[in-house]
């Protein structure tokens, strides 16, 4: 009867501040609705003989209230570690929410086609891609598999919309039934007749927009490359979809003779997507597939080279790490991390229950009046259990509370180091998250408050009323609790300075080539025409300093192709990874010739018959004098290979996750070049690229300039590892920040408890050295044994970390000394506070009553 | 002491009430009370003062019309009762009597 005004009333205030600011309006509406939690308005509490005893837990209440009141410090060490441990965990289940939500609206029973490849001499691999006879053959053969759909990356197309030239980044071709096997929200239009023939085209949301201004836009029409395309529908990609894209289209689009195109085996440049029936059997369905490979391939060693299987499709956003050649993968995030971070989330919860339980246990002299008395008036053991469980819960809700607020408040700045879009207020207003929070809190209240419950209502009456001390032993238990605590964040400590380490050795690894300052610069048709007329002129600027070109972009794998070597034996066959480059390329990119020469313009068979392979080529193949032996494509007759005129370093052109492959580049000046690759003065950036701009336009008209830095796309290859790095951080640092919080106030009371001992000692000549050495000594021991229990752990830990990458560091013993050091001086420091205080105290003051 | 008895923010709220006639809701209530006060007031605040009030019998309320402004919820206005004016009434008279009773000497600050 009441709720309905109040709420009016909120969301009329709410309506008035939101149009000032929203954000300000919705923290206000919050406090406003929990200040509304008070006993006039929710219900009235006086409710006599009721089931319950109110008025003893009325009575719990106050002296809990006024416990916390009265000893102000105590009580906000003990909250606000809670909170800041509570805090951290919420962001980290909001992270975790976030990546498991990648693809949850797609039906569970899609999988991706992927590949083991092992061809010889070229690492074995996993890749994304497969081939596009597959899709449709597979369907044939196997009842399994439902339907199945390829997923085709065209990169970016100019469109024509209305005379207007747009590019539009991600345009794809798909098969008829890629709506029917991926939920995707069609804003207009229907699934089953989206794509069915080679003109028919589906946008997203945003491209609508651009183009017409409108999402209603089905049967309007637009062109690319001369091709005229109809709207049938209108799609909302969301931003946690691995698969992103602006314009879908038929494969056919691209594709003259269907049934070619659908019995195409050979190379691998799609990714294949199925749907399974219900009773499929994984297992046993991937069991056929070497049979199939053999019968749709005619190469007797097609099951050696090739393994199928399939991915299942909540795994190709979170499993896909060893996956190479994995192009339609959005925001592709490690797995594993998750798991480490919930790791990370308990142990920090942990650190924070330990100073609520050490605090309160180490307090407890202070209540023993209390318990006295109570006992002492007829309370039962089990009532004042109940008592103090019941403060410990009230404490931990309190602290929930503000854990909620810091996370709002917190958020904006989170999202932008770990460049996510986390919110909590959706969880909020779901119906299972509040009691899920809500229970997990009372839980951790019950348990971090059963150790000083059962200590406190353990109390003897006539002791502690008489004013006897309860004879204070030294408490392993709370010591342990102090190590465990240390450990955890001693341990985090040292992560954090493995995991510093390896991601400076990434960033700042010679990886063997120049990536710092170079421009990339996708080709268009256009460009291709007036490459060279291009280059000349950008090479005439005064900030640009080389300008070359290849077919692909390093930092990825490069792609496989087939390749011959003559050799003593004959001739053999093998699948390094290639690319083809400009006469300058390696000149460029700073790359190291170790022997023979480089491409150059002088020798006329350097296009196309040279080529300059990697160190790890050359031991593949086991060339002494490799300069001048007889190589080539697969497809070279055997009769007219080319030749190796030079050996380069082992560059990392792949990602330091791996090991460097066998590589051969090569010249072909008639197949032209995906990207062009402009080197400029970093000392003049902006001027160099005024000069890249101007250029450009003088010579391309209807293709806008679309750049890129090439360490930009190498920082994005790490991002994974980065934001792991960034995460353990900041939790380890508020890991020690806990501790030394807790190792504050109880340093506080052992020291106040011994104030009597230091004072005859100052008296009997003790020197503030030994005095602050005879303090200091419990807790250093207590870090010390820490670090011997945290060190092997991390170490096995960070190692198997390490493995992740082809590339790392050694596991520098120096960082365990740096780490515990770094503990042991914060935590000293800490301590510090009350040593000195009370070593530089005046004797009297507290000999004075005895 | 009175028969009657409201506090300070009580009388208020009251007050405020009387003042805002046919419109007193809560939302109106708690700016009137801002802005002629330049105080701070809560919702929850000045709901707790309400509800007391009308229970002690000094105020009664009744559901206005739906608006669309408030998502469609009620407002409940809220009245004097004749017994909340004797109230007010009590409240005045006797700061009255206080204030007649004030000997003239004891305001005659000397400065300096």
């Amino acid at each position: 009867m009441l709720i309905e005004d109040v709420e009016g009333d909120l969301s009329e205030l709410f309506a008035e501040r939101a149009s000032k600011n929203r954000i300000i309006a919705k923290v206000k509406y919050l406090i406003d609705v929990i200040l509304l939690f008070r006993p006039g308005i929710v219900r009235n509490f006086e409710i006599k003989n009721g089931l319950i005893n109110t008025a003893m837990l009325k009575n719990y209440f106050k002296s809990a209230m006024r416990n916390l009141l009265k000893y102000k410090s105590f009580s906000s060490i003990n909250i606000f570690s809670l909170t800041i441990g509570m805090a951290a965990c919420m962001v980290i289940f909001l992270f975790i929410k976030d990546e498991k939500s990648f693809d949850a609206i797609h039906q569970n029973n899609i999988y991706r086609l992927c590949e083991v490849q092992s061809f010889p001499g070229t690492n074995t691999q996993k890749v994304a891609l497969s081939m596009p006879g597959m899709g449709p053959t597979m369907t044939d053969q196997f009842p399994e598999i439902e339907k199945y759909t390829r997923f085709w990356g065209w990169g970016s197309q100019l469109v024509e919309v209305e005379e207007k030239n747009m590019l539009v980044e991600r345009v794809v071709g798909v098969d008829s039934t890629f709506f029917e096997i991926f939920n995707f929200n069609l804003l207009e239009g229907n699934p089953e007749e989206a794509i069915t023939g080679p003109t028919d085209a589906v946008i997203s949301k945003e491209i609508a927009i651009r183009f017409f201004g409108d999402t209603d836009v089905v049967g309007k029409t637009f062109t690319i490359r001369d091709g005229s395309l109809e709207v049938k529908a209108v799609v909302d990609v969301p931003e946690n979809s691995h698969l992103q894209f602006d314009i879908a289209l038929s494969v056919f689009a691209a594709v003259n003779e269907a049934d070619e195109f659908n019995n195409q085996f050979g190379s691998n440049y799609l990714n294949t997507y199925f749907i399974l029936n219900e009773k499929a059997d994984i297992a046993a369905l991937t069991e056929k597939f070497p049979e199939y490979l053999a019968s749709a391939m005619d190469n007797p060693d097609i099951n050696e080279r090739y393994k199928l299987f399939l991915q299942p499709l909540p795994e190709v956003h979170l499993a896909s790490m060893d996956i190479e050649h994995d192009y339609n993968n959005h925001r592709k995030f490690n797995g594993q991390y998750l798991d480490v971070f919930v790791l990370v989330g308990i142990f920090i919860l942990i650190i924070a229950s330990v100073n609520f339980t050490n605090l309160t246990t180490a307090r407890a002299t202070y209540r023993s009046k209390e318990v006295g008395v109570r006992k002492a008036i007829g309370a039962m053991r089990q009532q004042l259990l109940s008592q103090f469980i019941f403060e410990s819960v009230i404490l931990s809700l309190f602290a929930l509370v503000f854990a909620f607020i810091l996370v709002l408040v917190a958020l904006p700045f989170l999202n932008n180091v770990i460049d996510r879009q986390l919110a909590i207020i959706p969880f909020i207003q779901d119906v299972q998250f509040l009691p899920a929070v809500l229970s997990i809190t009372i839980l951790l209240g019950i348990i971090a408050g059963l150790y000083p419950s059962l200590y406190l209502s353990s109390f003897k009456p006539v002791i502690v009323l008489k004013g006897l001390k309860n004879k204070e032993k030294k408490s392993i238990f709370r010591s342990s609790l102090i190590v465990l605590q240390f450990s955890l964040a001693l341990g985090m400590i040292v992560c954090t300075l493995i995991v510093v380490e390896q991601l400076f050795f990434i960033k700042n690894k010679d990886i063997g080539f120049t990536k710092d300052h170079i421009v990339l610069i996708e080709m268009n048709g256009e460009m291709q025409e007036k490459y060279a007329e291009m280059k000349e002129e950008l090479l005439s600027q005064s900030n640009i300093l080389g300008v070359t070109a290849s077919g692909q972009r390093l930092g990825n794998n490069f792609h496989q192709w087939g390749f011959k070597a003559r050799v003593d034996t004959g001739i053999v066959n093998f699948t390094p990874s290639n690319v083809h480059v400009d006469y300058d390329y390696l000149e460029v990119y700073g790359i190291e010739i170790k022997e023979g020469r480089s491409f150059s313009k002088d020798f006329a068979t350097d296009d196309g018959l040279a080529f300059v392979v990697n160190e790890a080529f050359v031991k593949e193949l086991g060339f002494d004098d490799p300069i001048g032996q007889s190589v080539g494509h697969s497809w070279y007759p055997n009769d007219s290979l080319g030749t190796i005129i030079g050996v380069t370093e082992d560059f990392n052109f792949n990602s330091l996750h791996f090991e460097v492959n066998t590589l051969s580049m090569v010249i072909h000046s008639d197949w032209g070049f995906s990207e062009m690759s402009v080197k400029i003065n970093g000392q003049n950036l902006d001027a160099a690229l005024d000069e890249i701009e101007n250029v450009y336009a003088e010579f391309v008209s209807d293709f806008p300039l679309q750049y890129e830095f090439l360490d930009d796309h190498f920082d994005e290859m790490y991002k994974s590892d980065q934001q792991m790095g960034s995460v353990i951080t900041i939790i380890a640092v508020l890991s020690i920040f806990i501790g030394c919080m807790g190792l504050f106030g109880l340093a506080s009371i052992s020291i106040q408890r011994r104030i009597k001992e230091i004072g005859i000692r100052k008296v009997m000549g003790a020197s503030v050295k030994e005095l602050m050495f005879l303090l200091s000594k419990g807790f250093a021991t207590m870090i010390f044994i820490s670090f011997v229990i945290a060190s092997p752990i991390t170490f096995v830990f960070m190692s198997g970390w390490l493995e992740n990458f082809a590339y790392r560091v050694d596991i520098n013993p120096l960082l365990f000394i740096i780490g515990g050091a770094v503990a042991l001086i914060i935590a000293l420091s800490t301590i510090s506070y009350h040593v000195i205080k009370a070593v530089r105290a005046n004797p009297v003051s507290s000999l004075r009553y005895e | 002491m009175n028969k009657y008895s409201i506090g300070e923010f009580e009388e208020v709220v009251m007050l405020t009430v009387a003042v805002l006639f046919e419109n007193a809701y809560g939302i109106s209530i708690k700016e009137e009370i801002e802005k002629r006060l330049e105080r701070k007031v809560s919702v929850g605040a000045m709901r707790t003062a309400l509800n007391r009030l009308e229970k002690k019998g000094y105020l009664e309320s009744e559901f206005g019309e739906a608006t669309a402004v408030r998502g469609g919820k009620r407002k409940r206005f809220f009245k004097v009762t004749p017994l909340g004016k004797k109230v007010l009434d009590q409240v005045m008279d006797t700061r009255k009597q206080l204030w007649d009773s004030i000997p003239s000497v004891a305001f005659d600050f000397k400065f300096g």
